[in-house]
């Protein structure tokens, strides 16, 4: 067990070297048995953590260069686990529900490099590492969209790149300036995320690297209004390039505030709320109009991800536990209901070659297994009870209540306004007469489809209903991340701001 | 006790599952008979409940597991059964399993026949969440829950397409004398699901209120702790969570949905709009009665938002032709009954109307879903007409309903509506009682107005070529207990009823003496009969009620076209809506993103334009280096100095 955080990142990575001599009809179960391995990996990791211990589990640590103070180091807490057992998830899951038939053996050795760098983002702790593997994640995903795209997908791909790499490198600026401000007040480089979190830093500095790490982040999530590349990725991205993108690879931002930002710069992210919350309000309610105007059905899926994003950063900055908490909840559900959503858009993309919401209408008729998983997913995604999707977004809004009422009211239309665009592209699809001849002798979801499918409905309905198993361990390790900022916070007003936020008394 | 009270919650959800497995399969009879039996065994399950509850007042209470748990919130799924919910409890599953039984013979040809008792078990389930939660979040739960299974059922008919919006008011979607309920089953679904949403934003901020300032969602630890807060903050929280009330009670403005929504299946709208989920906002006042007692004024208003929906649901029924319509309108004017008793702090009163209420509004909906199936889908009550004599079983069931609707002693319907009219004057609140009593006067009128067309007179269905017969007899039988609720209820429980709620909620605190409550009956009787006699003798003699002149007025139109409510909506919220979002779309590519592209042209441009720099010519590039080197001396220079 001490090293089964370097198997889970580089087992997939070995196995695509090895993917390369693996015969051409095989690849695609040799690529699910080794994501499913993964998966195991990632389960067993969760049953040997403790969930008692709000500390980083399992840690290893190998110096690469030590006069630096740069070195190999991961560990696992309760923010981390759900994300990387999400991740080997949506993995496996999209390898089963592959369609794709050009070039499939490179296509799955690119899933499998991209799934390390993923599951590295997520569990090292050196920042120099993290921006390595925050960068290489960038590479399988323009290959995969650059290669089996649609018709604009250069274009597409290289602003996908150029425009998240370029928030990098301001994200980069800071680091490096970080590691420095270490050396200067230790007298020793460190580039570790444990050495810095004991690091206090002046107010200004704070707002300095807070805005410097913003724009690494909040490109990557992304926050409106540097979400502009993300329609044209996911309008172009296959199927399997459009879940793993939504589920897994947004996260890396919002996973990113709640890693670095808010315990390195607790008085710059207090600072910060109302800016952050103002950016994820506009996203809530504008991208959610934008969705609702969209005549293609996956950008509307891309859309609603965008505004989701804002809910997700919206509970992040309630720096409370439930806010954080909720916000870490809603990016595992989401994950897993807009991976299903952008896989249900290519089951309907690989009969009819379409993805226009007018192409449509009465699939409920002639699919109606279909239509049952679409409208499950849906509800998840407008967040009913007792889907997975309720859970996070409730504590995510509840949090933030406490921060602004005001604000939350008008983030809260994101229930109103979520409903509209998906039961409106829902109405349109699905119901009414089907009277397109092409529509009327559609095949029903079928074989691996639905075996790629069902454990997410699966997951979606026991997440609901116990969620208890994700927030016990995120409640620990969150609530030690609100002691952490609570002793770094030099100002005295942050250390109050905190208390309050943190405790139960008179709101209006 | 225990073991009671899960099997009254979770037979539903039992028979809910197994008809699923059958959904994608041909019709079978065992779904519908199934889901019936376990609802059956839910009902007896509750009635012992309230046996237990009124002869030991034990309140059963019970905490099954953690829901969420984070920072300081703990939600666990706890259930109770204390004389309110109880009382829902009972009221839900016995009409619920009479809706069952109804509907095997009323959905016999559908080909979704399995689906359909899928979702009208899962709908009794979340309901039956609602009303027996013990912490705000549980409710909610419930209350998703049925709006979820309420979308299913509206657009169970999914298939049908959309009707053009004309200006025909005999043609209109939006007009209730048109053929159409709504433009398209799946429009009224969502019409239905995004006005509760909406009114669902305001009942979570009610909670989110409850939760920042109490610590806690439980519904005993609120009510002892909520005098602890401010008044202003009170009457907030009474606000917001009455909000969440009126979207699924559907009072104004978010009454649309409910006349739209007789687009599902007619023995959905017995159960589901009529009977239960439409009362969930009146259960909401009654089981918060801790905080709403503390704000009268918050009361006050619910009382007279009541007494107007009351009224103007009964004037828009006068005119409609649209059968379902017409008792649509009716179930919202006795909503509007219902908040005016819970508004006015008459809790327990509310609550009676609530369970006769259910009683005759259901049967009312089941006799209407037999006449259209005796005349093949026909809605409007025009083309109908001395149906008496072809399904005497429905017509007497209508009749007996009708009266028990308007009020005549001593049916069910008299003895909780009286007392409404006697709490609305005992709080000298006497605007408020005119309008009911006026109320009660048009509700009587417009119940037999149907049942005259109906049953009576000439027979206008011929000339479509109907051949009504009645339906079958276990249909008739599974109304017989519900009409029989209907003419007894009222009589025979209202002094056991009495004594057991009011151990939970508040008595009541009018002071009518004797002789005056005694005349308010006489004079509510004579309006209401009064009511009928016009109906019945207008119709004998002219065979219609509004001549040619009056169809033509604007104040018919008015009313014809629910107060232009669905226009405005059309116009003033969704197009709009849509316009700003096709706007919000193009800012987005035209503005935000061209921003992005500009940007990044810039870079291409001027590295583009630089390029020439590198033209590898040596006395060129000394120059540049020569320009470079003094540039920065300069300005290391300024630097310098300025230091």
């Amino acid at each position: 067990m001490e090293h089964i955080l370097s198997i889970l990142i580089f087992f997939p990575a070995l196995a695509a070297i090895i993917g390369f001599v693996v015969e051409k009809n095989s690849i695609r179960a040799y690529g699910i048995t080794v994501t499913a391995i993964e998966l195991i990996l990632s389960l067993v990791l969760w049953y040997s953590y403790d969930g008692l211990n709000p500390g980083m589990q399992f840690t290893e640590f190998l110096p690469l260069i030590a006069s630096y103070g740069i070195s190999y180091s991961v560990g696992v807490d309760g923010i981390s686990l759900f994300l990387v057992i999400m991740t080997t998830l949506m993995t496996m899951i999209s390898i089963i529900g592959l369609t794709e038939k050009r070039d499939l053996k490179h296509l799955i050795i690119t899933v499998l490099f991209l799934e390390m760098t993923m599951i590295a983002v997520f569990l090292v702790l050196d920042a120099v590492v993290f921006y390595t593997f925050w960068e290489l994640s960038l590479v399988p995903m323009f290959y995969i969209v650059g290669a089996w795209g649609g018709k604009l997908r250069i274009y597409s791909t290289i602003k996908f790149f150029l425009y998240t790499f370029t928030g990098s490198l301001i994200m980069l600026v800071g680091m490096l300036y970080l590691g420095y401000v270490y050396f200067q007040t230790t007298g020793t480089w460190s580039f570790n995320l444990q050495d810095w979190y004991m690091l206090q830093l002046p107010f200004d500095v704070q707002l300095w690297l807070f805005a410097a790490f913003f724009m690494g982040f909040a490109i990557k999530v992304p926050m409106f209004p540097f979400h502009t590349w993300l329609p044209y990725a996911h309008g172009q991205a296959p199927t399997i390039g459009s879940v793993i993108l939504a589920a897994v690879l947004l996260k890396m931002g919002t996973y990113g505030f709640i890693r670095f930002s808010l315990p390195l710069f607790p008085d710059a992210s207090v600072y910060f709320t109302d800016y952050m919350a103002i950016l994820a309000l506009i996203a809530i309610v504008y991208t959610a109009m934008v969705a609702y105007a969209q005549e293609d059905m996956k950008q509307v899926i891309a859309y609603s991800s965008v505004s989701h994003m804002g809910v997700i950063i919206l509970g992040t900055f309630a720096l409370n536990v439930e806010g954080i908490g909720g916000s870490i909840f809603l990016m595992i559900s989401h994950g897993i209901v807009s991976g299903a959503l952008f896989m249900l858009v290519g089951v309907i993309y690989d009969r009819r070659h379409t993805k226009m919401i007018k192409d449509f209408g009465g699939l409920a008729l002639v699919m109606p297994k279909y239509a049952t998983i679409f409208g499950i997913m849906l509800m998840a995604s407008v967040g009913l009870p007792l889907t997975i999707g309720f859970v996070g977004e409730f504590l995510s809004l509840l949090g933030f209540f406490k921060v602004s009422p005001i604000m939350t009211i008008i983030a809260g239309l994101t229930i109103i306004f979520g409903a509209v665009y998906m039961l409106v592209m829902y109405k349109r699809s699905f119901f009414g007469p089907c009277n397109n001849p092409e529509n009327q002798k559609l095949e029903d979801v079928k074989g691996r489809e639905l075996v790629a499918l069902i454990p997410l409905v699966a997951l979606v309905v026991i997440l609901g209903v116990y969620p208890k198993m994700i927030l016990g361990p995120v409640d620990k390790s969150v609530t030690s991340l609100i002691e952490l900022m609570h002793t770094k916070a030099v100002l005295p007003s942050t250390k109050t701001t905190l208390m309050q936020l943190n405790s139960i008394g008179e709101v209006k | 006790m225990e073991k009671y009270l899960y099997i009254a919650l979770f037979a539903p959800l039992v028979g809910s599952l197994v008809a699923a497995l059958f959904a994608m399969s041909p019709r079978t009879l065992f779904t519908g008979i199934f889901t019936s039996a376990m609802l059956g065994v839910s009902m007896i399950a509750s009635f012992i409940l309230l046996y237990s509850i009124i002869t030991t007042e034990q309140i059963v209470h019970v905490t099954m597991m953690d829901w969420i748990s984070i920072g300081n919130l703990s939600i666990p799924f706890g259930f109770v059964a204390d004389q309110v919910s109880v009382t829902m409890m009972v009221v839900v599953t016995l009409v619920s399993t009479m809706v069952h039984i109804h509907s095997i013979g009323y959905m016999d040809h559908d080909r979704s026949f399995n689906r359909y008792f899928s979702y009208l078990s899962a709908f009794v389930f979340s309901m039956m969440i609602l009303v027996m939660s013990d912490n705000f979040a549980g409710l909610f739960i419930g209350w998703e829950g049925v709006g979820l299974c309420s979308w299913l059922l509206i657009g169970f008919w999914y298939h049908k397409e959309d009707m053009p919006k004309v200006k025909d008011i005999k043609k209109s979607p939006f007009s209730t004398l048109s053929p159409y309920s709504s433009i398209s089953p799946g429009y009224a679904a969502n019409e239905a699901f995004i006005t509760n949403r909406v009114a669902d934003l305001g009942m979570l901020v009610g909670i989110f209120l409850i939760y920042w300032n109490l610590g806690t969602l439980q519904y005993d630890q609120v009510f002892a702790e909520i005098g602890t807060l401010s008044r202003g903050l009170i009457v907030g929280i009474a606000v917001f969570l009455f909000i969440g009330a009126m979207g699924k009670s559907a009072q104004f403005p978010f009454n649309q949905w409910l006349a739209n929504a007789m687009e599902g299946p007619t023995p959905v709208s017995a159960l589901i709009h009529a009977a239960t989920m439409v009362t969930a906002g009146v259960y909401l006042v009654i089981r918060a009665n801790e905080i709403f007692t503390v704000v009268p004024e918050v009361g006050y208003f619910i009382a007279c938002l009541g007494a107007a929906v009351a009224m103007g649901a009964a004037f828009m029924a006068l005119v409609a032709t649209n059968i379902k319509k017409i008792i649509a309108f009716s179930t919202l004017s006795q909503l509007g009954y219902m908040f005016v008793a819970a508004g006015l702090g008459a809790y327990w009163v509310a609550l009676f109307h609530l369970a006769m209420h259910a009683f005759f509004k259901s049967v009312l909906f089941l006799g209407a879903g037999n006449v259209m199936h005796a005349t093949e889908n026909e809605i409007n009550i025009k083309n109908m007409g001395g149906l008496h004599k072809y399904m005497k079983p429905t017509s007497i069931i209508m009749t007996i309903a009708s009266v028990s609707l308007a009020g005549i002693m001593p049916l069910s319907g008299y003895f909780s509506k009286d007392i409404i009219l006697e709490v609305a004057f005992g709080s000298h609140t006497y605007i408020l009682w005119a309008i009911l009593y006026i109320t009660a006067g048009l509700t009587a009128f417009y119940s037999f107005r149907l049942v005259m067309y109906v049953f009576h007179g000439e027979e206008n269905f011929k000339k479509f070529g109907y051949h009504p017969h009645e339906t079958h007899s276990y249909v008739i039988a599974s109304m017989i207990p519900l009409a029989v609720l209907a003419v007894v209820a009222g009589a025979l429980s209202k002094g056991t009823f009495v004594e057991m709620i009011t151990k939970k909620l508040p008595e009541l605190e009018i002071h009518l003496s004797h002789s005056t409550a005694n005349i308010l009956i006489v004079i509510t009787l004579l309006i209401a009969s009064s009511g009928i006699a016009f109906a019945v003798f207008w119709h004998r003699k002219y065979g219609t009620y509004f001549s040619g002149k009056m169809e033509n007025s604007f104040i018919y139109k008015l009313l014809a076209n629910q107060f232009y409510m669905p226009h405005m909506i059309d116009n003033v919220l969704l197009k709009p809506y849509l316009a700003m979002s096709k706007l919000a779309w193009k800012i987005d590519i035209h503005v935000v993103d061209n921003i992005v592209d500009g940007i990044a042209k810039t870079v291409y441009i001027i590295g583009g334009k630089s390029r020439v720099a590198q033209n590898a010519n040596l006395s060129k590039s000394l120059l540049t280096m020569v320009i470079g080197l003094a540039f920065f001396v300069v300005l290391g220079a300024i630097y310098g100095f300025a230091k």
